[in-house]
């Protein structure tokens, strides 16, 4: 080998080596947040046990819980799988009781009541316009800001500029879930009467199912319908009570009926499982929905986003996650 | 390009007045040597800045240079505009492989003694603008307003801080006030964007202007004769340039496919808790902050740093003797190699500490 090459060939090997710290340096980097890698994959899952979730690493991502959960922990095994049009999650976390009551009517033989007990639920909030330290902060600059700060009010919460806009995705084992969808909202800046979760466009939610002096169901199952899972009645499956008489004693009727979501509010649709003392969610929607209310995935960006774990409770009675980052595979 | 005008012929050079520097350039002849391999860096770092130029520009017609409107403008530039985050990425990797070939280029020329007599002032020029790169990763760093870059620049103001005298004069200069806020984002860029280009093409002008003076390093294991023959600088050099420049943009393009530039989270700076990681040039003088601490701060951050800057510019008229062949130079190869081991350890042991221990 003549000089000139093994000079040649030391100036390579540096050069080499500069490089591997450059791709090295940004692996390392990248891994200070707790990162979710939505797997790339042909076909789509066709359900929570379709063999291509094996392509996505889980990722057990903590949770803290707050108030009525203050002290106590929860995980959540996360993976994500996207195609060329749309994103799939998979969610499994362990909850010893299935909760699908949400103030479910029950008769005595002499008079309605509300049961005591909530329901099952997880959201994601994602943002679709940047929000003002969400990437640091998370859910404590949004969804449990403390009363008194600029961006609550009486236990409700929003952005603190029309400027900031995030979409908030809500399963809920008794009002969402039964229809086969996760509730699609956005949130904005906080308003006076209604903080700053709005639903999307179109229609969705859920109806409360009551006489107009709240003491009674208004409607049971319609005549050929059936219940939807976890015997949740749906608002379409529904008609008029006119003759009470025809109930028993230990009879239950949905609350809160699932309406069928249509529009925006559809974009989100969902399948679950609850068995083994562990609930098991899939949720799936368009990569980019083409709706303002909705963030647009792209392939090539990252995203943060955290989440919020309800086991039979209400919005202040929660489990949070940390920050969490969201990046696509190749 | 040529145009006839009545009975004269007139060329669009003529028109401007430049026809005799364009026939200069048509005229000029260069050595076969100038296209052997180890001389190919300069070329490559001409390529590389061109291109950095470009990139460089179609970000600025995207930039807001305020701290609530920049990361928001970067990330539009990045990923609502088409190809945006490969020509941020061909911008990324640029630099970081222009500051890579600038090394090479001085070691090149250190090894084969290019900086001897009567050669002294390109040596000179070329350290300069080796200096001088940096500065351009440290202002553009601040640019995206995102975590990485906002908490690199407070530590780097803090060390620039610590000199004594002038250290808090310097920052509050940078910064233009106590914080780094919207007046220091507006320093940064109009250095990053006029200033340091400005100072950066002057020193190129300068550094080609000596060579094409003084002349390349003879060749000294080939009996130090140049070869005989010469290629004219048009179209062959030219071509070259162009065929390269192509072939650099297309690699650097597919690495930012692949590898997209990263861009960090909005800048925070309630978060105390972000641990800016050094770049990979940086880690040794990183780890010579971290091992001189406290009122020996000034020995990492200014005297060890400002010795090896001032011992590279004023190399030529240390090792003044003729002799060029590494072999017959021993005491000073022996030094740089010291220098160049103490470099390596200690940019090794920043790796180990700022990246390898976060994983544990």
């Amino acid at each position: 080998m003549s000089k000139l090459k093994k000079i040649g060939s030391i100036l390579f090997l540096v050069l080499a080596f500069g490089i591997f710290f450059i791709f090295n340096s940004h692996e390392v980097t990248g891994a200070a947040k707790q990162s979710v890698t939505v797997a790339k994959v042909k076909n789509a899952p066709a359900g929570l046990d379709d063999p291509v979730w094996e392509k996505a690493k889980a990722v057990d991502a903590p949770f803290e819980g707050k108030e009525r959960f203050a002290g106590k922990k929860a995980s959540v095994a996360t993976k994500a799988v996207y195609t060329d049009q749309e994103i799939y999650f998979l969610f499994s976390w362990k909850d010893a009781t299935r909760s699908v009551t949400k103030g479910a009517w029950t008769y005595d033989g002499q008079k309605w009541s509300n049961q005591k007990g909530n329901e099952d639920r997880i959201s994601l909030l994602f943002e679709i316009n940047r929000i003002k330290n969400y990437a640091t902060k998370g859910c404590a600059v949004v969804c449990h800001v403390p009363e008194g700060a600029p961006n609550a009010k009486d236990g409700k919460f929003g952005t603190s500029s029309a400027a900031e806009k995030g979409d908030l995705w809500h399963w809920k084992a008794a009002r969402s879930d039964p229809a086969g969808f996760a509730d699609d909202t956005w949130v904005t800046v906080i308003s006076e009467k209604k903080g700053g979760r709005k639903g999307d466009a179109g229609k969705g939610g859920d109806t409360k199912n009551m006489t107009d002096d709240k003491s009674m169901p208004k409607y049971m199952l319609a005549p050929g319908k059936k219940l939807a899972k976890n015997g949740i009645l749906l608002a379409s499956h529904s008609v008029e009570i006119k003759d009470y008489s025809v109930f028993k004693t230990g009879d239950t009727i949905t609350y809160r009926m699932p309406k069928m979501p249509e529009g925006s509010r559809a974009d989100i649709k969902a399948a679950s499982r609850y068995a083994n003392g562990s609930w098991t969610v899939m949720l799936y929607r368009q990569l980019d929905t083409g709706h303002e209310d909705d963030v647009a995935f792209n392939p090539r960006k990252k995203y943060n986003f955290t989440m919020a774990l309800f086991d039979d409770s209400g919005d202040e009675d929660s489990y949070d996650s940390e920050v969490l980052s969201l990046q696509f595979g190749r | 390009m040529i145009k006839t005008t009545g009975k004269s012929t007139e060329t669009v050079f003529d028109h401007l007045a430049i026809s005799g520097i364009a026939r200069r350039l048509q005229e000029l002849n260069v050595r076969t040597d100038a296209l052997t391999w180890h001389r190919f860096f300069g070329a490559l770092l001409l390529v590389l800045l061109v291109l950095l130029v470009l990139s460089g520009a179609f970000m600025a017609f995207y930039y807001s240079p305020a701290p609530g409107s920049a990361y928001d403008s970067v990330d539009y530039a990045l990923f609502t505009v088409p190809f945006g985050d490969v020509i941020k990425g061909v911008h990324h990797y640029g630099w970081n492989l222009f500051l890579m070939v600038l090394g090479v280029h001085l070691v090149r020329a250190f090894l084969v003694g290019a900086y001897k007599a009567p050669r002294q002032l390109v040596w000179v020029s070329g350290v300069m603008i080796l200096l001088i790169v940096p500065t351009f990763i440290i202002t553009g760093d601040l640019l995206p307003w995102d975590q990485k870059g906002y908490w690199s620049t407070q530590v780097r103001l803090s060390i620039i801080g610590s000199i004594p005298f002038i250290g808090d004069f310097i920052v509050r200069l940078l910064q233009g006030g106590p914080l780094t806020g919207i007046v220091a984002l507006t320093r940064f860029n109009v250095l990053h964007i006029l200033f340091l280009p400005c100072l950066l093409v002057l020193l190129i002008v300068i550094h080609l202007h000596i060579i094409r003076h003084r002349g390349l390093s003879q060749p000294f294991l080939s009996g130090g004769n140049f070869s005989t023959k010469t290629v004219p600088f048009f179209p062959v050099i030219v071509n070259r340039w162009l065929i390269l420049f192509l072939c650099v943009t297309l690699v650097l393009g597919l690495i930012s496919w692949y590898w997209p530039a990263p861009l960090g989270d909005p800048a925070d700076p309630t978060d105390s808790n972000y641990v800016p990681k050094p770049e990979w040039w940086v880690l040794f003088l990183n780890q010579l902050v971290t091992i001189f601490r406290g009122p020996l701060s000034v020995i990492g951050s200014v005297i060890i740093p400002g010795g090896l800057a001032g011992l590279l510019i004023a190399l030529p008229f240390i090792d003044s003797s003729s002799e060029r062949h590494p072999a017959r130079r021993k005491k000073v190869i022996l030094v740089a190699a010291i220098i160049a081991i103490g470099v390596l350890v200690l940019s090794i042991m920043g790796y180990m500490e700022h990246f390898r221990a976060s994983h544990a």
